[in-house]
């Protein structure tokens, strides 16, 4: 199951990118011969839209924008929360618990409110996209991080690194994140979807990336208002957001199930070997 | 009227683990089963019992009163019958092995109750393995009670289906040696009085010796020695054997009339001529207190404690005596500790940040685990460095000469330093471990625990390790131990904990042959009637 989710990715991700040298279509160009036709009509395999637009061409450059922004706005998670909650686990203490306080003082900031604040006062830029998304989707993963650097805290080796007289940045930078990474990559897998999803959502609420650029979010909010004449034109993104999103969950489970068993069968191998 | 194992052998994959191994069990005989980690012994038991884990395979049979039961990828339901009716098992560790949150005699209950026996049976077993007070026993839950306390209850609960063999697991590796000598006791007692078969599974060939009728000897898998245990220490066969007979006697002489130390650690063997008295000690505690929190009472109860350089002293105690409390103290490691530390005669208590960061770069430390106390993502060459990195000694290059310099000095080879440390067994590791701490040539070393995880084959050599280092480097030891025989092999001066206060302290001869103190007297007659 996971080999296959993994390939459909794969699969998807590489149509994304080299679709448009096989799609005989610019996505933002008008055919002005075939506004709105059905799919399959005149070559536009998943018809066009209301101004003549392939839908299949947009499809593909929307999956590659809403791909590309998800992979970039999670490795802004991965570094953010990575960072903070290595950091909280590491230091214990009131320190610790100090940053767990700003964690939930985080999740409890309402998200939408901020993100529209953010995207009317400063200049629609992709970075700023970056930063609301990783900034939505860090906080479980800190969390996760923090509670994993907690018991590394507490290790032989990491003590061994203090009576050495390590500070905290060598620990940090020596010890601690070297042995989260593993732990982080497994997660960039988890929190993927999230990013895409909430893409999606800025994007149908018009928030993410401006016309003529569409991302599967924008193409959504766009065939919801032609959904009386040319259903395609809703249908074909979000059959690609839902098989995308469907397939990353089932991977994500697959990764949860191998970490919880490699735990389990190597404590068990071990202790039969002892 | 016997269970056996023929032919048994045990793959994971197409790698061999074990075997191919016969062996017997008979009422009213105990069979020791002896070898380092990783030998199998483990692995022979599990398979006994039809509790191999997945990934493994096993071929062979057991037979049981003449019916055999073939051993493969399944378990056999004949062979998981076996279980519990015939075959119990008393496990390593009972406090993992107990239901943390439900009584002893809730347990007890619901076993005797899959085998169709009363629950008032449940006092009757508890009395049975001499448990103080079983009527309130029953009531309680496992964690008030004391590791020597829940492997009597691992045992009565092995003894509710009323089986006929026992297989004990390392049954007293988590004790201390006094408690350790009990239980056994009790096992030997159901063996003799019951006529139940024992399998006896541990790495210590001196101590299944005293209890079992005929030992087999496993090495990576292959049975190296077997025979009637009089035979197997009179004559062993192998040279192997010979060494676990002896690896704990170094220093351990003991017989009734004034026990003699063959190699106890004196000062001219070991250091320097002993210091000036009016010296600054290397390092000294003063009224070290430490209470954790919710503790009853407290873990160390104002200390005071001084080592001059130089010289090795050890800390000595049970587990819950407060040694290693007070080792972590000295070495500024535990909050919430009271009292003051001197580093020669800079008060390290009174230090903060980098200042503080400096001072520890000067004392050695060596941990119990050898296994966690490595970074498993560093290269060793990297690990034994690390120190020097910290601390921003020489450069690259020469940082790295120095790793390949000290691995050859704890007796390993430079070209390790590119491996892993899971490449390593735990002896090696040790040794690693002991690199890393010499890294910048400290006058202090600090060992807690450091041989007490070790197979007795890879102790004798830490052991003789660090009391050579210490010769030739003059190092000051401070060595946190429970076992009497590893502190003699290398302090001049033992300390006796017990409840948090040094109960007695004194040159290594005086203490361990004349013990003062009541507590002392017992370690050391615990540790002789275990030999006899």
């Amino acid at each position: 199951m996971a080999r296959a989710c993994l390939l459909f990715l794969a699969g998807l991700a590489l149509l994304c990118w080299l679709g448009p040298l096989f799609v005989g279509f610019d996505p933002h160009r008008p055919d002005w011969e075939a506004l709105s036709v059905a799919p399959g009509t005149a070559g536009h395999w998943f018809g066009t839209d209301a101004i003549g637009r392939d839908v299949f061409a947009r499809t593909l450059a929307g999956g590659r924008l809403s791909l590309t922004i998800g992979l970039l706005a999670s490795l802004v998670a991965l570094a953010l929360g990575l960072g903070f909650g290595a950091s909280a686990g590491l230091a214990g203490g009131w320190v610790e618990r100090g940053m767990l306080r700003l964690l939930d003082m985080a999740s409890a900031l309402p998200f939408l409110l901020i993100v529209i604040l953010l995207l009317t006062l400063f200049e629609r830029a992709l970075w700023l996209l970056l930063v609301a998304i990783g900034g939505y989707v860090w906080i479980d993963l800190a969390r996760v991080m923090r509670a994993e650097a907690a018991r590394l805290r507490e290790t032989p080796f990491m003590l061994a690194a203090t009576a050495m007289g390590a500070s905290f940045g060598q620990r940090l930078r020596w010890h601690a994140l070297p042995n989260l990474m593993p732990l982080a990559v497994v997660y960039l897998g988890l929190i993927l979807p999230q990013a895409i999803l909430v893409e999606s959502f800025l994007g149908f609420l018009g928030l993410s990336v401006d016309e003529p650029s569409a991302s599967w979010g924008t193409l959504l909010s766009e065939g919801v208002q032609e959904l009386d004449g040319a259903p395609w034109t809703l249908l074909f993104p979000a059959g690609f957001l839902v098989a995308t999103l469907a397939a990353f969950q089932f991977l994500g489970d697959s990764l949860r199930d191998w970490l919880d068993v490699r735990d389990e069968a190597r404590a068990d191998i071990e202790q039969a070997a002892a | 009227m016997t269970l056996a194992l023929r032919q048994l052998q045990v793959h994971a994959g197409t790698r061999r683990l074990l075997g191919p191994l016969d062996l017997e069990l008979a009422p009213g005989r105990c069979l020791g089963v002896v070898g380092e980690s990783g030998s199998g012994k483990s692995l022979t038991a599990l398979s006994l019992l039809g509790l191999l884990p997945g990934g493994l395979q096993a071929s062979g049979e057991v037979l049981h009163d003449g019916q055999a039961i073939p051993l493969g990828a399944r378990i056999a339901p004949a062979h998981a019958a076996l279980r519990g009716r015939v075959l119990g098992w008393v496990p390593q560790d009972p406090l993992a092995s107990l239901h943390p949150l439900r009584t002893v005699g809730a347990q007890l209950r619901e076993t005797l109750h899959v085998h169709g026996r009363p629950d008032r049976e449940a006092r009757d077993l508890l009395a049975r393995v001499h448990l103080t007070d079983p009527e309130a026993a029953l009531k309680r839950f496992p964690h008030q009670f004391s590791g020597g306390q829940r492997q009597r209850i691992a045992i009565a609960l092995a003894l509710c289906s009323g089986p006929r063999y026992l297989v004990a697991d390392e049954p007293t590796s988590a004790l201390d040696a006094r408690i350790a000598r009990e239980v056994l006791d009790l096992l030997d007692a159901l063996r003799r009085e019951d006529g139940l078969g024992l399998m006896l599974i541990s790495h210590d060939l001196p101590l299944v010796g005293a209890y079992a009728d005929e030992v087999l000897v496993l090495r990576r898998g292959d049975v190296v020695e077997r025979g009637a245990t009089r035979a197997v220490f009179d004559a062993p066969v192998q040279d192997y054997t010979r060494e676990l007979i002896e690896a704990d006697a170094i220093a351990f002489v003991g017989g009734p009339s004034g026990p003699s130390f063959e190699s106890v650690a004196t000062p001219e063997e070991l250091g320097p001529e002993g210091p000036p008295a009016t010296a600054i000690p290397l390092l000294r505690g003063e009224s070290l207190t430490m209470r954790y929190p919710r503790a009853p009472a407290p873990a160390l109860d104002g200390v005071d404690i001084a080592l001059h350089r130089g010289e090795g002293l050890a800390l000595l105690g049970e587990s819950g005596s407060g040694k290693s409390t007070l080792g972590r103290a000295l070495l500024r490691l535990l909050r919430g500790a009271q009292g003051r530390v001197w580093l020669d005669g800079i008060d390290f208590t009174a230090q903060r940040g980098a200042a503080l960061r400096a001072l520890r770069g000067r004392i050695g430390v060596v941990f119990q685990d050898p296994y966690a106390s490595l970074d498993p993502r560093m290269r060793v060459g990297d690990i034994v460095s690390e120190p020097l990195r910290i601390h921003g000694d020489g450069d690259a290059t020469s940082r790295a000469a120095k790793a390949r310099a000290l691995l050859v000095a704890v007796g390993l080879d430079p070209a390790m330093a590119e491996r892993w440390p899971h490449q390593f067994s735990g002896g090696q590791r040790q040794r690693i471990a002991i690199a890393r701490a010499l890294a910048r040539d400290p006058d202090l070393l600090v060992c807690d625990e450091a041989v007490s995880a070790l197979d007795a084959h890879h102790r004798r050599g830490i052991l003789e390790l660090l009391s050579s280092l210490k010769r030739e480097r003059g190092l000051a030891l401070l060595f946190v131990t429970h076992d009497l025989s590893a502190a003699a092999a290398v302090a001049e001066r033992i300390a006796v904990l017990d409840a948090g206060r040094i109960v007695e302290l004194g040159d290594t001869a005086d203490v361990l042959g004349a013990p003062q103190h009541a507590h002392t007297r017992a370690l050391v007659e615990a540790r002789k009637l275990q030999r006899a």
